[in-house]
């Protein structure tokens, strides 16, 4: 559920350390009807232009405190709130041109009422990067 | 035989319980439970930011309706420990909009997400936070997801209930799809309540129960989504006839299903069972506070696709039911893909329904 507002436009920029281009990031939402804490996000899996990019090389920033994807297993204390857009930063050095791009996420969240598999959104659309 | 004899016979008691069944049918116009919404169902609007919290308890008092449920994790912002200024917030909206917390609907992930179990005393705490943010709302009813939707989780219940006297909110498992009105879940909870005569604790039915008919906006979504179309026919067949999943599974691998069909034949887990009748409701009824007035489609003729909403109601007022019946709309997610949502619109066409079967001009 809400595939279609998960990965947000505005946002989608390259991010800079040292004045060298490291990665790119993008703001999600939970796909959801609440929101949750952060280890019943099950992960992220990121696709651009075709590109597979593994989790070990994703952080997911809210609230302003950034978390790898094991650090988000056990950050039992934090929540992703619902409707909230995330910071999904992703290493790629040297970044993505800029241009429309092809991005397809899936989010899979992990609630303990449902088997797993229930709550996975889906996305899969044309983004454009400006810098 | 005297009197007070003959009531003691079974025959006795038989002819108590029709009179007393006379006496609430002749309220069906009257009856003794109020309308309500649970903002569940504006969680789209809410989550786009379309609409805010007061815009939701006002859309709730424009209907003339009463009850507020609120999801906390949806709303409530610092769960479970909101800002003072907030729980003010939210006690202004009710007095400004002349509307009541009806139900507070928490969730207790006891598998982190599938990386390690909640022990029971953990799960517990994680209740007794949720009691006290019910307690500083104003809500006297709570309804806890306590993990898997069929499991009673009696341990975690009973620890819990010195803590629901002490913060005055009355524990309602939901009564959800899948779950019969006449299996283990319904017995597991009676047991309890029965036992320890506990006043806090209760049941919540989720109308879905009832579902007759898949929902064709449910099985449309499927459909757009890759569900080749007999898979599909064989699945709203099959949910009729209450074909276990097993059989659903193995009858959707015979007729070569894909990933889709697979998922379709889960999914409609989420339904009825067929089998459950509203007059199976009149057991638990005493000890129901809280009602959640499922619905998928409100269609032009004011009526719910799936659900016998004419049956039901008769039922809830035979049985006495006193609470709230909250509007939780669920089609959203079946149809988000194709139409833009206006779940005020369909919370609206439901209310109408309710208002008619419920004798309100």
């Amino acid at each position: 559920m809400f595939d279609k507002y998960m990965v947000l436009t505005r946002g989608f920029q390259n991010v800079r350390d040292n004045g060298q281009i490291v990665g790119f990031r993008m703001l999600v939402r939970i796909t959801y009807y609440r929101g949750v804490y952060l280890p019943i996000v099950g992960g992220f899996d990121v696709k651009v232009d075709g590109e597979s990019f593994p989790p070990d090389r994703m952080t997911f920033t809210v609230g302003g405190r950034a978390f790898t994807m094991e650090e988000m297993g056990k950050a039992e204390k934090v929540r992703w709130p619902f409707g909230e857009p995330a910071i999904l930063t992703i290493s790629k050095p040297g970044g993505l041109s800029p241009g429309i791009h092809e991005v397809e996420v899936t989010e899979t969240l992990n609630p303990s009422y449902v088997p797993k598999g229930v709550f996975v959104g889906h996305t899969k659309r044309r983004i454009t990067l400006v810098a | 035989m005297t009197r007070k004899e003959f009531l003691l016979t079974v025959s006795g008691a038989a002819a108590t319980a029709a009179l007393s069944m006379r006496g609430a049918r002749g309220e069906t116009a009257n009856p003794k439970f109020r309308r309500g919404v649970t903002l569940y169902s504006y969680q789209e609007e809410y989550y786009t930011r379309a609409m805010t919290l007061e815009d939701c308890v006002a859309e709730v008092a424009c209907m003339g309706a009463e009850g507020v449920e609120l999801v906390a994790e949806e709303m409530v912002p610092d769960y479970p420990n909101p800002p003072d200024r907030w729980v003010e917030h939210w006690h202004g909206l009710m007095e400004k909009y002349h509307t009541k917390p009806a139900c507070m609907d928490t969730f207790v992930d006891v598998f982190w997400g599938g990386r390690r179990n909640m022990s029971t005393q953990e799960a517990v705490d994680t209740l007794v936070a949720q009691m006290k943010l019910a307690n500083r709302l104003g809500f006297k009813v709570m309804r806890p997801t306590t993990g898997p939707v069929e499991d009673t989780a009696p341990a975690m219940i009973e620890k819990a209930l010195p803590y629901a006297e002490k913060y005055d909110v009355r524990i309602c498992p939901e009564v959800h799809a899948p779950i019969s009105l006449t299996g283990k879940f319904i017995e597991n909870y009676l047991e309890i309540i029965e036992r320890t005569k506990t006043k806090h604790l209760g049941f919540n039915p989720d109308m879905g129960i009832f579902v007759k008919r898949l929902p064709r906006v449910f099985l449309d979504h499927f459909v757009r989504q890759g569900a080749q179309p007999e898979v599909v026919r064989y699945i709203a067949t099959a949910f009729q006839d209450n074909a276990t999943l097993d059989q659903r599974l193995a009858a959707v691998r015979k007729m070569g299903g894909n990933a889709v069909d697979q998922q379709l034949a889960f999914a409609a887990q989420g339904y009825g069972p067929v089998t459950n009748q509203p007059k199976d409701l009149l057991p638990i009824l005493p000890y129901s506070y809280n009602i959640h007035g499922k619905f998928y489609e409100m269609t032009d003729d004011l009526e719910e696709y799936s659900i016998p909403y004419a049956e039901i109601f008769p039922v809830l007022v035979e049985g006495g039911y006193s609470g709230c019946v909250n509007s939780e709309y669920e089609g959203q997610r079946n149809t988000q893909d194709i139409i833009a949502t206006d779940s005020c619109e369909q919370v609206r066409r439901h209310h109408v329904m309710m208002k008619r079967l419920m004798g309100e001009a």
